[in-house]
């Protein structure tokens, strides 16, 4: 490891992969009976919020394109539902529809600027498209209910209930992480991991970088929108502060804190951010220094996050043991 | 019909004229070399053809179309593959999916969307790597590959590209003298095996006039001389300009 490299692991289709992936899906499904409402409502959070970091991470890990703007998709999700339903008095089936479509044709248009400029440039630009969709949340009054956000989006009762809207979003959040795995996996992503390692080289190999980033771009959009979509269903509401910077920030450190060579290094990631976020917040009003100082740490201690140093000890015990 | 015409082409960077008036004529299943002293050009030349740089004056025709200005990704769809004289590979890639990864796009299937990539096209790899050489290196990541093993890559990422024409920038840099046999004997064997065309650049010698059909020699930016081995040993004007300073 002397130079830095490390394997890629946990991306492919062993067995072990399955099988770990198997248990994982009956300890979720079994959740709602050990936790309390409480706990369940953060469970649910964190299942969203691990769908937005999974979506960033496929520009971030796979494509190597570091956006600073997620947030600003998410909230165009969020709003989209929130706006279908309380504005329009859209059903909730179309509203939610609508977000992943309304976010994969703002990601587009925003992506079609971005990735025309390289690397700083590009996390500027995506960082600027995303105050300036805040801006319009935050000022168009009559549809997004300004600073105010929108508190009364007519969620059906279903969703009070806060078993049922953590079973109905472990499916969709399920559903959506499955797709994301096929994809980054698929030739496709192989090419989007190229690109990452030598963008340059990739053009070389008769690839249209620029095509393939905003593919990227509209994909990580689509399901940035669904996770910010879902948030609205889950509480009902929509606030500014989604399209907000420090949003954009929470998705980039959970993916950093979890390890962005790993698909599930966002997933990881946000458990460790929430729970410490939670449990520090209990003890000190100072919970932003603290926490900041131990994401510090963390980051740090294990370069390649969390799920990426733990894969490395294993491997690397696993040859040792050979 | 010449594979490969570049006509006249020209390239400055700010005063210094790095490429002009060149006209480099490649034929099919021609293997010719292309020398000169560090700074005559060689490389740019190279960027020049592959779409990298856009050449100031001239054109490059490819099998008699006009290629000049198309874009890097249009050009090796085209047929034209590359190696970098700097190490260019896709270093926290496997081996195994450096050149899988070229596979899938000459194969135009990196659209694919749903496929399950882990082990696709895995014979064809293997051969790929086998035929550079790699054979039993598939899992090693590329960036931890000795320095000659991703030299020899790089002709593996490029070969998968199934390429008409092969354009390599000092196969041998840094290479022991036992790899720089072995390269060479590769070099040959790939221009005879696939009926490809195939132009490098080289400052050993030995290799040079060993396997080239033509050697060309660029000066200052200019194409100096373009003949056979034997014509160019008795160039009296390339043996006082290069070759001479070349002997150590
Ligand atoms: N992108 C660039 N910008 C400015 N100058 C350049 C650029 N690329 C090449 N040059 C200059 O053009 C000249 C030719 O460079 P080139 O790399 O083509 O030489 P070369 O024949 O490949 O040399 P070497 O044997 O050292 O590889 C050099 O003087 C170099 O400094
Ligand atoms: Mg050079």
């Amino acid at each position: 490891m002397a130079n830095g490299m490390n394997r890629i692991s946990w991306l492919g289709t062993s067995p072990r992969n399955a099988f770990m992936l198997a248990g994982l899906v009956a300890l979720l499904v079994l959740l709602p009976l050990f936790l309390g409402q409480s706990w369940l409502s953060i469970t649910t959070e964190m299942l969203i919020l691990a769908l937005a970091a999974s979506s960033l991470n496929i520009m971030l890990g796979y494509t190597g394109m570091v956006s600073f703007g997620p947030a600003g998709i998410y909230a165009v999700g969020a709003y989209t539902t929130g706006v279908f339903m309380e504005k329009l008095g859209i059903g909730i089936v179309p509203a939610v529809l609508a977000a992943p479509v309304m976010a994969g044709i703002i990601g587009f248009l925003v992506g079609w600027i971005c990735v025309r400029r390289s690397a700083v440039y590009f996390a500027l630009l995506t960082l600027a498209f995303s105050q300036i969709i805040w801006t319009v949340v935050f000022q168009w009054y009559s549809v997004t209910g300004g600073d105010d956000g929108l508190v009364s989006v007519p969620v059906p009762d279903f969703f009070f209930e806060i078993t049922n809207c953590y079973y109905f979003m472990l499916a969709v959040v399920s559903v959506c992480l499955f797709i994301i795995w096929k994809i980054v996996n698929s030739p496709f992503g192989m090419t989007l991991q190229a690109i990452r390692e030598n963008p340059n080289r990739v053009e070389f190999i008769g690839v249209n970088v620029k095509h393939y980033q905003l593919a990227s771009f509209v994909i990580s959009s689509v399901f940035l929108g669904i996770a910010g979509s879902m948030h609205c269903v889950f509480s009902g509401s929509a606030f500014p502060d989604y399209a907000y910077w420090v949003k954009s920030a929470d998705m980039l450190v959970i993916c950093l804190l979890g390890g962005i060579y790993n698909f599930f290094g966002p997933l990881v990631g946000t458990v460790v951010y929430t729970v410490l976020t939670k449990v520090i917040s209990e003890y000190t009003m100072h919970w932003h220094l603290v926490l900041g100082g131990i994401i510090v740490l963390i980051i740090l201690a294990m370069r390649k996050g969390v799920v990426g140093t733990l894969a490395n000890y294993w491997a690397n015990r696993k040859s040792a043991a050979a | 019909m010449m594979l490969l015409e570049a006509k006249g082409i020209s390239k400055s960077f700010g005063g210094l004229s790095a490429v002009s008036e060149v006209d480099l004529v490649i034929g099919k299943e021609e293997l010719v070399s292309i020398i000169g002293p560090n700074g005559a050009g060689k490389s740019t030349l190279f960027n020049l053809i592959t779409g990298h740089i856009r050449p100031d004056r001239g054109t490059v025709l490819y099998k008699g179309e006009d290629i000049t200005g198309r874009k890097p990704y249009d050009i090796s769809r085209m047929g034209v593959g590359r190696s970098f004289q700097k190490l260019n590979i896709f270093p926290r890639l496997t081996t195994f999916q450096n050149v899988q990864a070229s596979l899938f796009s000459a194969k135009k299937i990196n659209r694919n969307i749903f496929a399950d990539s882990c082990r696709m096209l895995g014979d064809e790899v293997e051969d790929i790597l086998e035929s550079v050489g790699l054979g039993g290196q598939s899992e090693t990541l590329g960036g931890l590959l000795a320095h000659g093993d991703q030299k020899r890559l790089e002709i593996g990422i490029a070969l998968a590209l199934n390429p008409e024409l092969l354009l390599l920038d000092e196969p041998t840099q840094g290479m022991s003298p036992g790899e720089t046999v072995e390269t060479t004997e590769l070099i040959r064997g790939l221009v005879r095996a696939r009926h490809i065309s195939l132009a490098f650049v080289e400052h050993d010698m030995s290799v040079v006039f060993g396997i080239s059909d033509r050697i060309n020699v660029l000066h200052q930016g200019m194409l100096i001389f373009s003949g056979k081995p034997e014509e160019v040993k008795a160039n009296e004007e390339v043996q006082r300009i290069y070759l001479g300073k070349s002997e150590k």
